[in-house]
């Protein structure tokens, strides 16, 4: 670290340099005691120290919230978000999804998570304009084989799902050179992708969707019921890294878990159970759930009344899509079905 | 975030007239909900004017609007816990400059503090002196001091309990207290610890423009 840089006086860069202090970080970590222990300075001094590292560190980073509100930049701006390709689905997200945090999709298997995130994949490489980011996307598979037949179907299908883009836009788009499909059936070998290559990727701006398909499969064999403390080191650790790529990148990740069975009414309660009346709850825990910016919750159910002419264009039965918690949603709910074409929302 | 509007109500409607800082660590900071409240807020104001038609009222309501609430919300936001306790080092010089604010609140403190702690003593330390630190800011600038926390699972002898995060001597830092939780479907706020009210809990409501209590449901002591 180079003192020189910074606005201290001479007297203070010497006894930084002599107490062999290598950074801020450093110096933030110890108090103000110890710091005049080590560098043998006034406590007038520290707290000129202290205060000129901070100011460098977080010169600039005010906001107001009024700023925010009006900043309509594409790269910064709260307003902008990933759209699901669908403005059922996305009026109920008010918008689609978040740009900063990781956005959870639990439900039961085959109630649509993976054509959802499928769906996303392709979303994400329209031009800002139409709800996408322009860049590509990255599939980190932990327990299935890429499904890569039902994306060259969805791919083929990207004219009828999506008529709000003009044809010659999407004749363009080579979607399938833009999404990166990465295994990692044990978490070292997560720990090492989300490391090497994702911090790669993400920096060359090649991506900026992130999916994890499915986080619970890497944290339910490797753990015993003795491991719990183990556990949610890892679990945090893992949210930390992914919320530390996602705040610098201004990146969705989202991650697909499994659900469990509500084993008590509380444990019922804190999850979607009001809106969906099922008895299942998100695996992982309360641990998982603190590293979460927003849960939303997929589940198939039977749409009550729905007569026979009707369901006859529907070429699968209907599930339910609902946001269990949010900073910026009620929690609410819709229905949609899964075509050839891909995920769509009933009004 | 409601405080952080309602901080900003005039004297005149029993408010006090503040400005906030937010400071954020998890990046939850939705700016269009800040606006549903903001507008909630004003729109409220702007009914008991109209109900009770007092002079000081209609002057308050002039500046009390959308864009000037979200004006005086200062935002930080803080990726790690060294960027935390750099920017709680310069609140004392920021909230002199900003002579109106009277609330602080960092949303959450428990977030940079879980991971990347090899060594829970330097985390103890490190949190000791973020309260010490805020204390002073409370008592020197009469602001207010809100943290939100997460809850983690204790693992007892027999049952798990949720508690609070950051451990017991976290605890002594805050004066008050407040657990969020549900009961069913029902969201209840408990005040755990007080210097002046004893413990009890109330229902409330989120609803898409504010807070609202639930005043028919029973409260447990």
């Amino acid at each position: 670290m180079d003192w020189d840089q910074f606005d201290l006086n001479p007297k203070t860069i010497a006894a930084l340099k002599k107490a062999d202090i290598k950074s801020v970080k450093e110096i933030l970590n110890l108090s103000g005691a110890d710091l005049q222990r080590l560098m043998k300075l006034s406590s007038a001094d520290i707290q000129c120290l202290l205060k000129t590292v901070s100011h460098a560190l977080r010169r600039n980073s005010m906001l107001t919230a009024l700023q925010l509100y009006q900043d309509k930049d594409y790269f910064t701006s709260q307003h902008q978000k990933l759209s699901l390709g669908c403005p059922v689905l996305d009026s109920l997200l008010k918008g689609g999804i978040p740009l900063v945090g990781i956005t959870e999709l639990a439900g039961e298997s085959s109630a649509g998570k993976t054509q959802i995130s499928l769906q996303l994949c392709l979303c994400v490489q329209y031009p800002y304009k139409y709800g996408g980011l322009e860049s590509g996307a990255v599939y980190i598979c932990t327990e299935d084989v890429f499904p890569s037949k039902r994306l060259q179907q969805l791919i083929d299908q990207q004219h009828k799902l999506r008529a709000d883009v003009p044809a010659e836009i999407i004749q363009k788009i080579r979607f399938g050179n833009s999404i990166f499909v990465e295994q990692a059936a044990d978490l070292d070998t997560f720990q090492q992708c989300i490391s090497r290559r994702l911090s790669l990727l993400l920096a060359r701006g090649m991506v900026r969707l992130v999916v994890i398909d499915s986080i619970a499969a890497l944290f339910r064999c490797e753990f015993g019921p003795a491991e719990a403390a183990l556990k949610a080191r890892y679990l945090q650790t893992f949210g930390a890294q992914l919320h530390s790529l996602s705040t610098r990148f201004r990146t969705p990740i989202m991650c697909i878990n499994q659900v469990t069975d509500a084993v008590s009414e509380s444990e019922a309660a804190q999850c979607s159970c009001r809106i969906v009346g099922s008895r299942v709850t998100p695996a992982l825990g309360i641990t998982w759930s603190n590293q979460l910016l927003m849960r939303l919750m997929v589940s198939r159910t039977s749409l009550p009344g729905h007569s026979p002419g009707a369901a006859s264009h529907c070429t699968g039965s209907t599930r339910t899509l609902s946001v269990v918690f949010a900073p910026h949603l009620p929690p609410s709910f819709c229905y949609y079905t899964v075509q050839l074409e891909g995920v769509k929302g009933i009004k | 975030m409601q405080l952080a509007v309602d901080v900003q109500i005039p004297e005149c409607f029993g408010g006090v007239a503040g400005e906030a800082v937010f400071i954020d660590t998890e990046g939850s900071f939705m700016v269009d909900r800040v606006v549903d409240i903001a507008a909630a807020c004003v729109q409220h104001c702007h009914l008991i004017a109209e109900a009770q038609q007092e002079e000081d009222h209609g002057k308050a309501l002039e500046t009390f609007s959308l864009e000037n609430i979200l004006s005086h919300i200062y935002y930080f936001r803080c990726r790690d816990y060294t960027e935390l306790l750099a920017q709680v080092y310069l609140l004392p010089e920021f909230l002199s400059e900003h002579s109106k604010v009277r609330l602080v609140v960092i949303d959450g403190i428990a977030f940079p503090f879980r991971h990347d702690f090899e060594d829970l003593s330097l985390r103890t330390r490190l949190l000791n002196g973020l309260a010490q630190q805020l204390i002073i800011i409370a008592n020197d600038h009469k602001s207010a001091v809100v943290l939100t926390n997460q809850m983690t699972t204790r693992i007892g002898q027999n049952q798990s309990t949720l508690v609070p995060a950051l451990g017991e001597s976290w605890g002594h830092a805050a004066t008050v207290r407040l657990i969020l939780h549900w009961d069913n479907s029902q969201r209840l706020a408990t005040l755990y610890k007080s210097p002046s009210q004893k413990e009890s809990t109330i229902a409330y409501h989120i609803t898409v423009l504010l807070i609202l209590s639930a005043p028919d449901v029973k409260f447990c002591p």
